[in-house]
């Protein structure tokens, strides 16, 4: 890589941190002040949980999009929300669900 | 002693390192094609790795080749990867009020991404505060681990890989949309709450369907959080 293409991946990578760390201790900074216990405005506390269901969104597509995949999905989300109600843990639904997306796509290839 | 125990730094960070195994079961496919993307697009397995370890975000990484293999200008590539990066500006103050202060969180806040994020907003609250800082340190220095390893791999071998066992990558990644799911699933906690999660699940799915998945999550977020102020319910009233 030349000079200059390094020097894009360290402005990429300075900027990506940079917006990383910066308003975590810009907020960790302002709860610890004088002006309030915790002074977190409502909107972020509201924005945390929609990023997940965002994150939640993008990754349900699958790798290759077909109708075996999509039904593969559907069976396999199912499959993890039940496992999730019956435990109410993470490890579990998340080692289910992926076994029965597993075996209906292998199921589907054979 | 059990309380002693369970408190101590590496029992910390190996409950993280456990906790983020889930995580590994997108982020080995994806560093895996992104280290034959890269050497694709004439990058060394060197070069892909440090990328990884440095940039150390997904999408913006994929973006970040692509424009330097079709000649794009450097300023244009550095300008597009941190647009698609933006989106990590909230996650911090999320977690700030979870974590401690420490002065390593200018390096360790490297490891922010959006699925350690997801991770971190839900088990943070669940662990006694002493704890939180270790198993931070855990879960995503793996993920960090796992990601620039997987890189070294898909550049050296990761077209054998995938053509040796096609199916274990569209498995795997399945492990991610569990894992979010189960994450998710507690907080429908009432109408409000289920209107502006299911707006925000829906509205990601279909901007990635139509092909903009690197601005998805933050759009998607905006759609919810729209939602959730202009929809409001009103409490059902007591039979006479």
């Amino acid at each position: 890589m030349s000079t200059s293409l390094w020097l894009a991946v360290v402005a990429s990578a300075l900027g990506t941190l940079l917006m990383r760390v910066v308003p975590f201790l810009w907020m960790q900074r302002r709860l610890n002040s004088d002006t309030g216990l915790n002074n977190m405005p409502q909107w972020l506390g509201i924005l945390g949980p929609l990023m997940i269901a965002a994150v939640l969104g993008v990754s349900i597509m699958p790798v290759n999009p077909s109708t075996t995949s999509w039904i593969a999905t559907a069976i396999g989300l199912f499959v993890t929300l039940l496992v999730w109600w019956r435990l109410r843990s993470l490890g579990w639904p998340v080692a289910a669900g992926v076994a029965v997306f597993g075996l209906v796509q292998l199921a589907a290839y054979i | 002693m059990n309380s002693v125990a369970s408190l101590s730094p590496t029992r910390s960070t190996l409950k993280g390192v456990r906790e983020a195994i889930p995580l590994l079961g997108g982020y080995i496919p994806v560093s895996l094609s992104f280290g034959v993307v890269a050497t694709q697009a004439g990058f060394s397995m060197w070069e892909a790795a440090a990328i990884s370890a440095l940039i150390y975000a997904g999408a913006s990484q994929f973006l970040f080749v692509g424009m330097i293999a079709v000649g794009s200008p450097l300023w244009l590539v550095v300008a597009m990867t941190l647009l698609i990066n933006v989106r990590h500006v909230v996650y911090g103050p999320n977690l700030a009020s979870l974590l401690p202060r420490s002065h390593h969180w200018p390096w360790l806040m490297h490891g922010l991404t959006d699925q350690v994020f997801a991770l971190a907003l839900t088990r943070l609250p669940q662990l006694p505060a002493p704890e939180r800082f270790g198993w931070f340190i855990g879960a995503s220095l793996l993920a960090w681990g796992v990601w620039i390893i997987g890189t070294m791999v898909g550049a050296t071998a990761g077209e054998t890989l995938t053509a040796r066992w096609p199916l274990l990558g569209e498995v795997m990644p399945f492990a991610l949309p569990a894992l979010f799911l189960t994450m998710v699933a507690p907080r429908f906690t009432d109408k409000r709450w289920a209107l502006a999660l299911g707006c925000t699940i829906f509205s990601a799915l279909f901007f990635t369907l139509y092909g903009w998945s690197n601005v998805a999550i933050p759009l998607a977020a905006a759609c919810g959080a729209i939602c959730f102020y202009m929809v409001k319910f009103k409490a059902r009233r007591p039979n006479p």
